[in-house]
């Protein structure tokens, strides 16, 4: 049987030098830090080699890893997940305050370069056990079938290697049990099978100024689809959640349980099944035998460095540590496409100042939705965007107003005392695959000793000529509304891309199923398979592929089995 | 429109009651009590230049007691800690502060003939303007780039600031005291522990 050869030790060894960012440097050696990597002098003692060996190790637990691994738990499998990140309580831990909120952001330092640099940190990735999910803002629209197909359509991009008809069922299942609040029927896509489990949340200031602007204008808008609770819900494997309670502070963590993040779903579902999740996990090394099979991980926790052995290695770590493990690891490498094609999302906003008193901090922040631009018929662009109406807490809207809009001193707080009369809304648009937006391993390396991750974005064609089309109609729907001092905030949000997946291993890192083209028992599943962007929030499609994923793994362990 | 006003008092009036909970009172009550900022990373002298620096960009003539927003920087310095990111055409943070202070004094020697510290508010105003603007003089700037350090700069002064309970009273935010949800969510419908602006 493969699963009983001998495990080669340090088959690959991730690159472990000395720190050169200065800064580090001088605080390890002031302080002494155990995260200090080992000298040469100090050969770390060989690892214990547990021989317990399991089914499946997942590494990270957010939208892409939690789903697969209470699938993978409840057909039976041992599974452990690894997540680097802590596990916290939400009623007892999460504050309503952003500053003491920033434990939940992934605040490793990422280098952004391009012409675009992309915000991290609370602009992008989330770290504990739920992931990024923890601090999203749960909109859950469905991709619709041409959102795979742009190269079809347009000529640019590449196609899913699959339609839309491989995801619906999930989607289906999804919204069921994550019990998302939507209006049925949903005004945009095909018909579905069945509604909304749940009726959409109130709409706030904002979304009621939007709905009526766009009313004026022409334009449908709808409550938008969301996976906050409009009403108490009963969830197997987790029970009742309690209903969300518009206390608009989704970004940083829903201390009541309402937000569907996977932490109150998915992965007490796992757990429930017999899956064990180990927080402040962070996996460094993937090891593999003679073969190329993969055999275990070896990860830090509190200090001390642990191996799991594994069958089969689920890899969920989000698309900028996706890519890093295994450039760290020299895996899956063949096709070339690890790390290519880095695609964040267009997010354009555009903000108002009103006379009505608006409170942007109650109610969800994404109250209403259009998909009246998901083809839009005077695009100069491929593709197409959806508007949302948002809220803001007041750190984060102070400091994008600062880099955005360049005001300081007095105007600077003149302009935000008005922060109860401003409202925006902004675009999620698709973003084409393209040469030049790619990350790579930096020379610099973080407290680890590991090299940081650099991301290069810069805005091409089609997104300028896209946040063009979606300003100009942003703005005429504020004025519409009554607002004054208009101003834009051209940003980016959502990494996407980066190990994609594909029908051949020349151009591709994951097959249709999620499996690696080069490593027979490695799978991944996070925003970094998808082979283009979609003009739509990522978070429902990368849970669908997450149980794809593990029900052609099952699958295919049945075929072998039988 | 006149900017709104808001009542003084509110917020620490929310804190005291069971509207906020205990994980968002002990933030918050942390950041009111914090004791006076002794410099732990930066020298005394860089110290009070960003402190001038910070009283321009984020000024509060009508504080008897300005809240602290320099401190938060030497703190996050001396620890350490990072937000996730950096502009990849920047130095590391420690770096960044050091040259983009000394470019800020470089820039006030040419254009004013003395340091900073010297120069009267509105000649500090004209130095920043400069800063922000990318056309100061100063071969600091050489290696390190201006409008991305004024930016950085910026930002995290102003996230200081507005995460100081007193700084969101005075915006009349109230969205901590959120224990009981909230159910008024239209334009102009007010709970009634949303101060309204005078
Ligand atoms: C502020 C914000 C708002 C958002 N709003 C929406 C929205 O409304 N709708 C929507 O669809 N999407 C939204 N998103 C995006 C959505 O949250 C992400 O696309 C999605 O969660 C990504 O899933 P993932 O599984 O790829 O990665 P993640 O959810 O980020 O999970 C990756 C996990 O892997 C862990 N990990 C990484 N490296 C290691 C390692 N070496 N060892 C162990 N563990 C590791 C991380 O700690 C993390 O927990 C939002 C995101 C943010 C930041
Ligand atoms: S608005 Fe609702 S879902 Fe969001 S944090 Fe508040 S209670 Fe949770």
């Amino acid at each position: 049987m493969p699963d009983e050869e001998v495990l080669e030790e340090g088959v690959l060894n991730p690159i472990k030098t000395e720190i050169q960012d200065p800064l580090l440097q001088a605080i390890l050696e002031e302080n002494g830090s155990p995260l200090a990597a080992p000298t040469e002098l100090e050969q770390p003692a060989p690892l214990p080699d547990p021989v317990d060996e399991v089914d499946c190790v997942v590494i990270g637990t957010g939208a892409g890893g939690a789903p697969l691994l209470a699938r993978l738990a409840m057909a039976g499998l041992k599974v452990v997940a690894l997540e680097a990140g802590p596990r916290r309580n939400p009623i007892t831990d999460y504050a309503t305050d952003e500053k003491a909120q920033a434990f939940l952001f992934w605040n490793d330092e990422r280098l952004s370069a391009g012409q675009n640099p992309v915000a991290f940190g609370n602009n992008n990735s989330g770290t504990g056990v739920g992931g990024s999910t923890l601090h999203y803002t749960a909109y859950t629209p469905r991709a619709q079938d041409d959102d795979l197909h742009l190269h079809r359509d347009f000529g640019v991009g590449v196609d899913w290697p699959f339609g839309i008809d491989e995801l619906e069922p999930y989607y289906d299942e999804l919204e069921q049990f994550l019990g998302v609040s939507g209006p049925t029927p949903y005004l945009w896509g095909a018909p579905r099978r069945r509604g909304y489990p749940l009726a959409p949340l109130p709409l706030n200031g904002a979304a009621l100024l939007m709905q009526q602007a766009c009313a004026q204008l022409g334009i449908q808008t709808s409550p938008a689809a969301n996976a906050a609770l409009s009403a108490r819900y009963y969830q197997e494997g987790v029970g009742w959640r309690e209903a969300c309670t518009n206390r608009g502070f989704c970004q940083a963590g829903c201390n009541v349980g309402a937000k569907a993040s996977m932490d109150v779903t998915f992965l007490p579902l796992a757990e429930a099944h017999g899956a064990e999740i180990r927080a402040d996990a962070f996996v460094t090394e993937i090891e593999r035998d003679e073969k190329g099979r993969v055999t275990g991980v070896v990860y830090e926790q509190y200090g001390v460095t642990v191996r799991q052995r594994c069958r089969h290695l689920f890899l969920c770590a989000g698309a900028v540590e996706t890519p890093r493990l295994l450039l760290l690891n020299e895996l899956a490498l063949t096709s070339g496409q690890v790390g290519k094609h880095f695609m964040a999302h267009p997010g354009m906003q555009v903000w108002g100042t009103f006379s009505e008193d608006i409170r942007p901090y109650k109610g969800i922040p994404g109250g209403l939705i259009s998909e009246d631009t998901h083809r839009p018929k005077d695009a100069d662009f491929a593709g197409g965007y959806l508007l949302q109406s948002i809220g803001v807490m007041p750190v984060t809207f102070a400091s994008q107003m600062a880099r955005g809009r360049k005001l300081w001193g007095q105007q600077l707080r003149d302009y935000m005392r008005n922060y109860n009369h401003i409202s925006g809304i902004n675009i999620l648009g698709d973003c084409l695959p393209h040469a030049n937006n790619f990350l790579e391993l930096a020379e610099e390396k973080d407290a680890r000793g590991l090299p940081k991750p650099r991301l290069h974005f810069t805005a091409q064609e089609n997104e300028l000529r896209m946040n063009a089309h979606s300003e100009k109609l942003m703005r005429e729907i504020w004025t519409a509304a009554g607002a004054t001092d208009l101003w834009a905030y051209e940003r980016y949000a959502h990494v996407i891309g980066t190990a994609r997946m594909g029908l051949s291993g020349d151009d591709a890192v994951v097959n249709p199923d999620g499996r690696a083209f080069d490593v027979p028992n490695l799978y991944i599943c996070d925003n970094s398979v998808f082979p283009s962007a979609l003009s739509v929030n990522p978070a429902l499609t990368i849970m669908a592929l997450s149980l794809r994923t593990a029900d052609k793994f099952l699958a295919a362990q049945a075929r072998l089995d039988g | 429109m006149s900017a709104p006003v808001y009542p003084s008092g509110t917020v620490r009036a929310l804190l005291a009651t069971n509207l906020v909970t205990d994980a968002t009172r002990a933030a918050l009550q942390a950041r009111l009590d914090a004791p006076v900022h002794e410099p732990e990373f930066f020298e005394p002298q860089t110290y009070a230049l960003l402190q001038a620096v910070a009283a321009r960009l984020i000024p509060q003539p009508d504080r008897a007691e300005p809240i602290d927003v320099a401190g938060g920087i030497d703190k996050r310095l001396a620890e350490g800690k990072a937000d996730g990111w950096r502009y990849n055409a920047m130095p590391p943070d420690r770096e960044a502060y050091r040259l983009g202070l000394g470019g800020i004094n470089q820039a006030a020697q040419a254009l004013h003939q003395q340091p900073f510290l010297a120069l009267t508010e509105p000649q500090q105003d004209a130095v920043l303007e400069a800063v922000a603007a990318g056309t100061a003089p100063g071969e600091n700037w050489q290696q390190l780039p201006i409008g991305r350090f004024f930016e950085e700069m910026l930002a995290e002064l102003t996230e200081n600031y507005y995460s100081h309970p007193l700084a969101q009273e005075e915006i009349g935010y109230v969205g901590m005291a959120d224990v009981p949800g909230w159910t008024h969510i239209q334009p102009n419908d007010l709970e009634p522990r949303e101060p309204k602006a005078d």
